[in-house]
């Protein structure tokens, strides 16, 4: 039981951290954050199965997490305004080519890094975008001017 | 073509009418787990080891332990008794709350004889003469399973006449 009861936490946890931290930081995967995302597996997978190395301990805590993640894909596909909560909402950071300095003070953005997703969507100015939206995932979709 | 993209409700996505304080929870959540941390670097939640001290007439007993751990933690017990006057069979009690839920790795010096009285650990050490100090170190490591808060008590005896006691609380954190 005890196993399941650390998954489930492990589980929470780490989604409460996700929803915190920010949707940049969670999109971007330069390799500091690679090496940081297999150092915060290792952590996690310390406090969930400690010193259990059983078959049955992997089965408990894989099997439990796939459950949550089944249940909480569940309420946001049923409650929207629990995944407004749960996954975020989108936010415009450029409105027909004006660029929204607040928006991305607040999703601490800096116009750069606008700058630098626009070129990877193979635009080579922010005055050519219609839309920008800093969706929940953490990427920008950029939608041209016509 | 529509104004905005499909999905976006512009009042919302772009007024942000309703969401002004979104970014204060998350900033509240961050101080949340600055707050875990700050209490981590004050050792709230161990292993910093703390010393208690009980003086009687024959004898000092000292222990220094952690007063907080955490599951699969190894941590030292030191015991140190020191003789005012000497002591024909010097004898610690340990509460089993001492090591119920823990793996004993190790006991140095390895005591004269070990043996269980109403379900305590008693541990005979020997003569003490007067102004001896004697060390016993006691190796744990918590067991994965344990959590909570216990009460350890122990006794210094010379036989089976009581000196004194200390009473320690352990907070076991998951």
């Amino acid at each position: 039981m005890d196993i399941v009861l650390r998954a489930a936490f492990a589980f929470g946890f780490v989604f409460f951290l996700t929803r915190i931290v920010g949707r940049r930081e969670l999109s971007s995967l330069e390799p500091f954050d690679l090496i940081m995302l297999i150092v915060l597996g290792d952590l996690v997978q310390q406090g969930v199965t400690q010193s259990d190395y059983s078959v049955t301990g992997l089965v408990l805590a894989a099997g439990t997490i796939a459950l949550l993640q089944v249940a909480v894909s569940y309420v946001n596909y049923r409650f929207r305004r629990v995944r407004q909560v749960l996954a975020g909402e989108p936010i415009v950071l450029i409105d027909d080519g004006r660029v929204l300095e607040q928006h991305l003070s607040r999703e601490r953005l800096t116009r750069e890094e606008l700058e630098e997703q626009a070129r990877l969507s193979q635009l080579d100015s922010l005055d050519k975008v219609r839309w920008a939206v800093l969706e929940t995932s953490g990427q920008i979709s950029f939608i041209p001017k016509q | 073509m529509a104004d905005q993209p499909d999905g976006i409700v512009l009042p919302r996505h772009r007024d942000l009418q309703g969401r002004a304080w979104h970014p204060w929870v998350r900033r509240c959540l961050l101080g949340v787990v600055v707050l875990i941390a700050v209490l981590a670097l004050v050792g709230v939640f161990g292993q910093r080891p703390s010393t208690t001290r009980a003086s009687a007439a024959p004898a000092t007993l000292s222990v220094s332990a952690p007063d907080a751990v955490r599951g699969g933690l190894l941590y030292q017990a030191r015991f140190t008794i020191d003789a005012d006057e000497a002591l024909s069979d010097a004898t610690l009690v340990l509460s089993s709350s001492w090591l119920d839920g823990m793996t004993v790795n190790t006991i140095e010096p390895g005591p004269v004889n070990e043996a269980s009285r109403n379900g305590s650990l008693v541990l005979s050490l020997g003569h003490l003469p007067a102004g001896a100090s004697y060390v016993l170190f006691v190796q744990f490591q918590v067991n994965p399973t344990t959590v909570g808060r216990r009460t350890l008590r122990t006794e210094l005896q010379d036989g089976d006449q009581p000196i004194l006691t200390i009473t320690r609380h352990l907070r076991v954190f998951p």
